[in-house]
């Protein structure tokens, strides 16, 4: 990773949320709050529909760097904001859920990077602020 | 109680130290689509948003915490950050203790930040800094 420069784009990466994703994810994590999950829970909150669990999303938006690094832990700072929800339909489709990123500063003298992410779902950024430092 | 200044500071520690297995790093993987190979095997580290879950015994005491009266469903996860002094392995018994650092008024809710200190043995893996916003009763 020695020809990293600012401007470095890395791969993107298009991820697919149907329902099943947020249950297997409720499991994984122990977040079973029922708006992840049940569409009566999440219109008695007046949410606009089931939602992904925002660290799921926040999961899925570190790939991209943990990808690209090929060793997550070279990851050393990872931050987000949760600036618009996904809301995943019971259906076949789900939502798709596109994730890019760049390289936005290089420290040669810590032999950092920091790589600005970038989420959108139905053509909204849902993340603020994602940034990630990694070791080069 | 209302929410205020005054609960800057508190402490909510996990009641016991959270077991780190390979299989449950697996299976977070697996989960969030991961099919890296540093997530598997008696080696394994954790995926970088693995932390999270081991903070959450700490914060259902801070959730659980009658003073503070905060209600699940009226809690919105604002933003989120981990830095790691090293990734979390398969084997680690990760200690966390969950502290306010924050608490202000914005637009009717409270914003409570949190910083959750996740140590192995004493020695510090990573700080997992949460904002969550609280509605009050007539939000």
């Amino acid at each position: 990773m020695s020809d990293v420069q600012v401007g470095t784009g890395l791969p993107p990466l298009t991820v697919t949320l149907r329902r099943a994703d947020l249950v297997r994810y409720a499991g994984a994590s122990g977040d079973f709050n029922p708006i992840h999950y049940s569409d009566r829970a999440a219109a008695a909150l007046g949410l606009p529909g089931v939602l992904a669990h925002g660290m799921l999303t926040m999961a899925l938006a570190a790939r991209v760097v943990t990808d690209w690094a090929g060793d997550p832990a070279r990851v050393i700072e990872y931050g987000v904001r949760f600036t618009k929800p996904v809301v995943v339909p019971d259906d076949d489709t789900g939502t798709d859920l596109q994730v890019s990123a760049k390289v936005v500063a290089v420290d040669n003298d810590n032999g950092t990077a920091e790589v600005d992410i970038t989420a959108e779902a139905a053509g909204q950024k849902v993340l603020g602020r994602a940034r990630a430092v990694v070791r080069l | 109680m209302p929410i205020d200044e005054s609960m800057v500071g508190r402490s909510y520690p996990a009641p016991e130290p959270y077991q780190v297995g390979r299989e449950k790093i697996r299976e977070f993987a697996e989960a969030i689509g991961d099919d890296n190979p540093a997530y598997r095997g008696d080696d394994a580290i954790a995926p970088p948003t693995f932390a999270f879950m081991l903070g959450s015994r700490a914060l259902e005491s801070l959730l659980g915490d009658p003073e503070l009266g905060l209600r699940l469903d009226r809690i919105v996860h604002g933003a989120q950050k981990f830095s790691y002094t090293r990734p979390i392995k398969a084997g680690d018994a990760i200690d966390a203790v969950s502290t306010i650092t924050t608490v202000r008024k914005a637009a009717g809710v409270d914003v409570i930040m949190y910083d959750t200190v996740l140590t192995a043995g004493g020695e510090q893996v990573a700080v997992c800094t949460s904002t969550i916003s609280h509605a009050g009763e007539t939000a």
